[in-house]
């Protein structure tokens, strides 16, 4: 009886202010307080609070039998907590129907899997303590940052405990393979659940555009080439921004309608079903190990890091922050630690890319500066504060 | 598809950026099968155009010509009673000496002299005027202060403005579809004093409009397209007479160049142009939004047309030859009140504070270089500022080759193309975003030209972070390869074509 596993990523870092060189060593007050409560409301108000009410009717609907997953990072609980406390109620209602499954990640929503493996493991022993704390549940299933994944950072994650991971279908690592089936982990007995990327996207990326052969795509069709796969698959893993609801993609564009209308006519073929991961984890046996030596990610035509590090900018900038760990430890001083871990936040880094094309339209849409350039200033500015007044006086203090 | 294109200036003999962009035009529509007949008002000889027919306003001949022999215009030559008045006016303000205008204006005004003595009036040497880019306040700030006085700037300038057309002063009143507010054509003796530059540009332009209108007289074109104000006149004239449609093409307002000061006549000139055009093309979406604030020029009458560049080898080199220690940040372009430079000097003060040792080099002259001198001495940071004058040839070459960071403060420019320039030399730009230029760059800092804290960050940036000069550079080297006249035209060619079909 094969099925379909949504889970969908809730996320919302703290952008920096644009910090000019002239606030260097005048202002240590780092992030757009005004843009991140922007953002947040109308995110809320777009996606967050209407996608959830229609989450739990279609789970009202189906007898529970419509299930979903969802990571929230600790940086975006932080941000509902400050800036809109009912969008966390909400969420806390889906996570008690019982067909909502929490999901684990970062904390900070960080690439310290790739530069910094003890900072890595804290941020997600703080996720875990905060999902559990605000939504009762112990995830046993991981996502990391993005989909970032390689068989280093699989067995990392096995090595936690974890039963399972999300990962992204890259053709190249899948290469013969399906991704309707669950794999394990090279060298460990850890499940792997692999996204397929061109159904995920075509909800996600191409439901609205004009140009795409599909176009328009309702439920029906989509439907329909989800039971094209019976008898070839065991699970059809559709994984991807919680915000394509409303915000990727507006509510003019249907894609709420699609939304609700879409499991009824899942369940129209008696052979299918919605399972959370952990169920998809319980119910299907792995194939077989799935073994990837390349970093791969979610993100960019490439399905690679170069969104996150792909020119000398994003290089220096990611050396300089992850350089500064063991310094910011040693002052044990927690309101630094926090501070020095929001700025690991991926999205900085992204807002650095200087791609072209269809990933440059991506990267612009979600960067609140005016390119890579300035993205670039701000945060060199902001380490360069860091540095020089905040480390700086926290040694002298210690010293005294 | 045969057009008749109104110019005011053309390669070589230029004086602005005006005549450099209808030679890379020109060109690309050629090259896509546009005949062209390009109208100037007066051609020197050295113009390379095997690609149109150019044809000099007054002149009887086609093509063209071989240059005459210019007269021999040397000081002794000139009339016996001045005393040197050009000295005079170098002596007051030696940048003067370097600059292109200047020195341009004076020789016009050494081969008047000299003609009038040889051949009398009935000769056209000199350009039918230096042009809309020559800075009336520059003259009328030196007469204010006393360097120079009346009667011998009176006299430079009228040397400049006594050329009548071929024909006698009767012909003159000959528009009938165009006015020309402000042409003044009582003058006539020189010697009379009280000369206005600006009522002699007025008449240039009117004295334009109207032997362009004989010059092609009887000739079929299937639409007219004007360059700038000076050849609104002459394009409203011709394209009524002969019935064909009217394009302006609008490089420049004289909003941008004098802001709220702008010439009223001038404006009244651009005015009538737009109105009785049936298309405008603007060089930049910033130009188009200014058109229509300034003229009130629907928008969907108005099309955007992008200024190309000539490609060329990026230059490398000349690095170890800087003279400065520290690392220096560059102006280089008019020091007029259109091109900022008063927001640069505002942000290296600032800069110096963060990089006390960079160094800051405002190549160019213009009115209000003197007073970016005293803001300089004011602000206490002589010794880190560099005033070069105006800079040509090698000179220039290893001025853009040694700068660090090029910045362009514009306050309103409608294209900009020495940021590209800077470009070709791999140094990273800052553009004001009230520049069309800025429209097309994706791998240039942006700044509003009033934001000098933001103007100075970019700098301190770009002097402090390898990483973000490294890409930036890289990234523009590849940019500016796709900036060229071959775009302008594959746009321009379907407005053409929209404007055949009605």
């Amino acid at each position: 009886m094969p099925s379909v596993c949504f889970y969908f990523e809730v996320h919302q870092p703290y952008r920096l202010k644009p910090y000019g060189a002239l606030q260097v060593g005048r202002d240590h007050d780092y992030f757009d307080e005004k843009l991140n409560a922007e953002v947040l409301r109308k995110v809320a108000n777009t996606c967050y609070l209407p996608a959830n009410e229609a989450m739990l009717r279609m789970i009202e609907r189906t007898d529970g039998r419509f299930r979903a997953s969802y990571a929230l990072t600790g940086v975006v609980i932080e941000q509902m907590k400050l800036y809109a406390p009912e969008v966390l109620d909400s969420f806390v209602r889906l996570a008690k129907t019982g067909s909502v499954e929490l999901i684990a990640e970062t904390y900070y929503h960080t690439l310290a899997a790739l530069y910094d493996k003890d900072e890595y493991r804290d941020q997600i022993e703080m996720e875990m303590k905060l999902i559990e704390s605000e939504f009762g549940q112990v995830p046993r299933v991981f996502r990391n940052t993005e989909l970032i994944y390689n068989d280093e950072i699989g067995q990392l994650i096995a090595d936690e405990g974890f039963n399972a991971m999300i990962i992204e279908g890259a053709d190249d690592v899948l290469d013969w393979r399906s991704p309707n089936f669950v794999y394990r982990v090279a060298g460990r007995d850890m499940k792997l659940l692999v996204k397929n990327y061109k159904l995920s996207d075509d909800i996600a990326f191409r439901f609205s555009n004009k140009d795409w052969s599909d176009y328009p795509l309702t439920a029906e069709k989509f439907a329909g080439w989800i039971h094209g796969r019976s008898g070839a698959g065991d699970v059809v893993n559709l994984f991807m921004d919680y915000e394509t609801f409303g915000e990727h993609q507006w509510k003019e564009t249907g894609i709420f309608d699609f939304l609700e209308q879409l499991p009824d006519l899942l369940f129209t073929h008696p052979q299918w079903d919605i399972l959370t991961p952990s169920q998809v984890v319980d119910r299907y046996p792995a194939l077989g190990e799935l073994p990837c030596q390349r970093t791969v990610s979610w993100a960019d035509e490439a399905r690679d890091v170069s969104a996150w590090q792909g020119n000398a900018m994003q290089q220096r900038a990611l050396a300089e922050i992850y350089s500064l760990g063991s310094a910011v430890r040693r002052r044990n001083n927690s309101h630094l630690l926090a501070l020095w871990r929001r700025l690991q936040t991926s999205d900085h880094f992204y807002y650095m890319a200087t791609k072209s094309n269809f990933d440059a339209a991506v990267h612009d849409y979600f960067s609140p500066y005016e390119g890579p350039y300035d993205a670039f200033i701000h945060y060199m500015n902001v380490m360069k504060d860091l540095n020089l007044s905040v480390l700086a006086t926290a040694e002298k203090q210690i010293q005294l | 598809m045969k057009i008749l294109m109104l110019g005011w200036e053309y390669p070589p003999h230029i004086s602005g950026g005006l005549g450099t962009a209808c030679e890379g035009l020109t060109t690309a529509l050629a090259e896509r099968d546009i005949e062209i007949d390009f109208l100037v008002p007066r051609l020197f000889g050295e113009e390379d155009a095997p690609h149109m027919q150019i044809l000099g306003a007054a002149s009887a001949e086609p093509i063209a010509e071989t240059p005459t022999p210019t007269p021999a215009r040397t000081q002794g030559q000139g009339p016996p009673s001045a005393p040197d008045p050009l000295s005079q006016l170098v002596a007051a303000e030696p940048a003067l000496a370097t600059d292109p205008i200047f020195t341009a204006a004076a020789q016009a005004a050494g081969a008047e002299v000299a003609a009038t003595g040889k051949t009398g009036l009935n000769t056209i040497r000199v350009p039918a005027m230096l042009k809309p880019y020559l800075d009336q306040k520059t003259y009328k700030e030196l007469i204010a202060s006393g360097a120079l006085d009346k009667t011998a700037m009176a006299r430079i300038l009228a040397a400049e403005i006594s050329h009548p057309l071929p024909g006698p002063p009767g012909q003159m009143t000959g528009l009938e579809h165009a006015h020309v507010p402000g042409a003044d054509f009582t003058y006539s003796d020189p010697s009379s004093g009280g000369a206005h530059y600006g009522d002699d540009l007025f008449s240039e332009v009117a004295r334009y409009a109207m032997s362009a209108t004989r010059r092609v007289q009887g000739r079929q074109y299937d639409l007219v397209h004007a360059h700038d104000w000076m050849t609104f006149p002459a394009g409203v004239e011709i394209a009524r007479r002969a019935g064909a449609p009217l394009l302006v093409h609008v490089h420049s307002l004289e909003y941008d160049r004098a802001g709220h000061g702008a010439d009223r006549n001038i404006v009244s000139v651009e005015h009538q142009g737009l109105e009785a055009a049936t298309r405008v093309i603007a060089v930049s979406y910033y130009t188009r939004n200014l058109i229509n604030q300034v003229h009130g020029t629907p928008l969907d009458k108005i099309s955007v047309v992008h200024n190309g560049v000539y490609t060329r080898e990026t230059v490398e080199a000349y690095t170890e030859q800087r003279s400065s220690k520290g690392p220096v940040v560059l102006f280089l372009g008019r020091v007029t009140f259109q091109k900022g430079p008063e927001y640069f000097v505002q942000a290296a003060a600032r800069v110096l504070e963060h990089v006390p040792d960079a160094v800051f080099v405002m190549a160019g002259s213009g009115d209000m270089l003197p007073r970016m001198k005293a803001m300089v001495e004011e602000l206490g940071i002589t010794k880190s500022f560099r005033f070069p004058g105006f800079v040509r040839g090698a000179e220039l070459e290893r001025t853009f080759s040694t700068a660090d960071v090029y910045v362009m403060p514009s306050v309103s420019e409608p294209f900009g193309i020495a940021p590209l320039e800077a470009m070709s030399y791999d140094r990273p730009v800052i553009v004001s975003k009230q520049s069309g230029v800025s429209e097309v760059l994706r791998n240039a800092l942006k700044v509003d030209f009033w934001d000098v804290d933001k103007m100075a960050s970019q700098i301190v940036a770009l002097l402090e972070l390898p990483e973000l000069r490294g890409v930036i550079v890289e990234r523009a080297r590849e940019e500016i390869r796709h900036i060229h006249w071959d775009a302008a035209a594959e746009t321009l060619i379907p407005v053409y074509q929209s404007i055949l079909r009605g």
